[in-house]
């Protein structure tokens, strides 16, 4: 069976730019699919990557939006819906805030977006296969009250999605970008932000597909000077969860936080990949990354902070906690440095562990039950990412993070 | 009949060090007791003791409410036998929110918004630092008023309080006692504290007074002991203990 393959050569031969997809393709097939034998990839469960059983569709599947989807819109400046990749909703037109589609050949970066991704094979098939990119664009000086929302929804069999925001001078936004839906899919997105100077952007990615699914997403952040990019990443969903968030820090005095967070149950397998380049001098980046794992799930963290020569006074840190709610969960976490410049602070901490001890202590003396402060305490994990969410937000997807939470915890106790 | 909080002969070590070393009291509800004496006295120690911190170890002693043995318990259920601590510096629980907490710990979910909202007026705390995180991006005096918060909700049986006055204003601090006075009426709330000051026993005025030196009560007595501490110091228990 070639249905993959079949469907995505029918696919790029219906597209007016067609050629470009292309030349995507067929460095997708150059590259190939990873093996574990690649380090990056070795513990991806690859083996059940059936490629050929996904197929590339040719247009939206019918929308069946959820509770947690449609309380959200009502509640953003704008939103923007996309099903299985393809948009079929840009919102309503607000002042300061553009949305359109482009074929998106280039990367925000400059580059061609095929030379930057070149190799990376779920990139290239994204290159090849996403419908258009969707581009958004916050004009100079416009500060928003209200996020802007763009819901992913995913209903075929496989759905690739772009997404390009470009915040301009001195803007600032928050952004969510929230994925469900998938029943044994393959959701690959791949977006870029590029932060123009003194620029601000809060995003919070929500992801929550079924456990069935394979999720590949990639963020690249490029930040101007003083530009500040603050991103939560929260991975509820899907059989493998990658995420690889990188930020480019490439004028003087930017800085990323970004916080990632993981709950993984029956034989789920997060996967996060993170990159803070620092080439101007004064940037800053925060990482924390704090997850839990329980029955036979696992999860692995990745991280490399990278300082040019040159990038005096960066501060950059990085923090990993694991948390491992059954004796057959396994997490896996691999910081690494890579520093160029003598000027620097740098700090990295991981741990595979137990909740505190001490909050634990404060919980039950209170009179909360055991397996309640540790409830209390995972959930806390996703509220603190939760909190770059305005308030009428935030209680939405709180909710939606208990249910999951008490479902699994109350499987592994 | 009314319960009765009862220590005996509590020996506690920190790490290596005894720091309690034969600690007895006994306490009726609807009273209050005040725990006085020098620093590295072993008073913080009898708090965090009695609620089974992690790190501090029952070497020998009982403490029992109305008979029922508190140390061989969790410190789940020695709050469910009607214990309930409030720490010197209570710490902060980033990701878990006051609500989340007294829900957890058995308040009835109808009321408590209410009742959370009355409490904090009670004690003039802006009701939206309770939206916050446990006693995160809190001041000292309010992380102090965060937690009376959960006492009036909780309404234990018997509160200790570890230095309640510290890092309050004078204003805060007589909320405070005044709030602690109602408790041993609404509820007959048994109220143990540790102060340094008489100003906190001004407005909460003390049953009894517990003068402890080097890890044992050393004088007992009534609300004049107070001010005879205020005047003569603790230097005459130290040269008897040391």
């Amino acid at each position: 069976m070639n249905s993959f393959t079949d469907s995505a050569t029918n696919f790029i031969d219906e597209c007016v730019d067609g050629a470009a997809r292309q030349r995507a393709w067929r460095r997708f097939e150059l590259v190939g699919l990873p093996t574990t034998g690649d380090e990056v990839w070795r513990y991806a469960p690859l083996g059940d990557l059936a490629i050929e059983h996904f197929e590339v569709p040719r247009g939206p599947a019918a929308s069946a939006e959820t509770p947690l989807a449609r309380e959200l819109s009502e509640r953003a400046e704008r939103v923007v819906r996309l099903v299985d990749g393809f948009a079929v909703s840009l919102g309503e037109d607000k002042p300061g805030v553009t949305v359109s589609l482009a074929p998106g050949r280039e990367s925000l970066s400059g580059e061609p977006l095929e030379d930057r991704y070149q190799n990376d094979a779920f990139a290239l098939m994204n290159l090849a296969l996403a419908p258009a990119a969707v581009v958004i664009r916050v004009a100079a000086a416009t500060s928003l009250e209200r996020p802007l929302v763009v819901l992913n929804e995913s209903r075929a069999s496989a759905c690739f999605s772009r997404t390009q925001i470009i915040v301009e001078r001195a803007a600032e936004v928050t952004v969510v970008e929230y994925f469900d839906g998938g029943d044994q899919a393959l959701v690959v997105p791949l977006s870029e932000y590029l932060l123009e100077e003194g620029a601000s952007l809060r995003l919070v990615t929500y992801q929550r597909l079924a456990d069935s699914t394979w999720h590949v997403a990639r963020t690249t952040g490029f930040l101007a000077r003083d530009g500040r990019l603050t991103q939560a990443v929260v991975g509820l969903g899907a059989h493998y969860n990658r995420s690889r968030n990188d930020a480019e820090l490439l004028g003087a005095g930017s800085a990323n936080e970004l916080r990632t967070t993981y709950l993984g149950s029956g034989d789920q397998v997060h996967d996060f990949r993170t990159r803070q380049y620092h080439v101007a001098p004064r940037t800053t980046s925060t990482l924390l990354s704090k997850g839990a794992v329980a029955d036979r799930a696992r999860s692995v963290y990745t991280g490399l902070i990278e300082i040019e020569k040159g990038a005096k006074r960066t501060d950059a840190r990085q923090t990993n906690h694991n948390l491992l709610l059954s004796p057959r969960a396994h997490a896996d976490s691999v910081p690494n440095l890579d520093i160029r410049e003598n000027d620097v602070m740098c700090a990295h901490a991981s741990s595979v562990g137990p909740l505190d001890e001490l909050q634990r202590w404060y919980l039950e003396s209170r009179g909360v039950s055991p397996d309640d402060a540790q409830r209390l305490l995972i959930q806390g994990f996703f509220y603190e990412m939760l909190a770059a969410l305005p308030g009428e937000m935030a209680p939405l997807v709180e909710r939606d993070v208990e249910s999951v939470l008490a479902t699994v915890i109350a499987g592994s106790s | 009949m009314s319960a009765t909080l009862r220590i005996e002969d509590l020996h506690v070590t920190v790490g290596e060090k005894e720091v309690l070393k034969g600690l007895s009291l006994t306490m009726h509800a609807g009273e209050v007791h005040a725990i006085m004496g020098p620093n590295g006295s072993g008073k913080s120690t009898l708090a965090h003791a009695l609620t089974g911190h992690p790190g501090y170890r029952v070497v020998d002693g009982s403490v029992s409410i109305d008979g029922v043995e508190l140390l061989p318990l969790s410190a789940t259920d020695r709050a469910r036998a009607g214990l309930m601590l409030i720490l010197q510096q209570p710490f902060e629980v980033p990701g878990v929110r006051p609500y989340d907490l007294l829900r957890a710990a058995g308040a009835d979910p109808t009321s408590l918004r209410a009742r959370m909202a009355s409490e904090a007026d009670r004690l003039d705390l802006k009701s939206e630092l309770l939206d916050r995180f446990i006693n995160v991006d809190l001041s000292g005096g309010e992380r102090k008023r965060a937690e009376m918060v959960q006492l009036g909700v909780l309404r234990p049986p018997f509160a200790m309080l570890d230095e309640i006055d510290s890092g309050l204003d004078v204003d805060a601090l007589e909320l405070v006692a005044r709030r602690l006075v109602d408790a041993t009426r609404e509820w007959n709330c048994g109220v143990l504290v540790v102060t340094h000051f008489r100003r906190l026993l001004t407005v909460l005025p003390p049953t009894t007074i517990h003068v402890v030196s080097d890890g044992r009560v050393v004088e007992v007595g009534g609300p004049e002991l107070a001010e005879k501490l205020e005047r003569d110091g603790y230097d005459v228990y130290r040269a008897t203990s040391a």
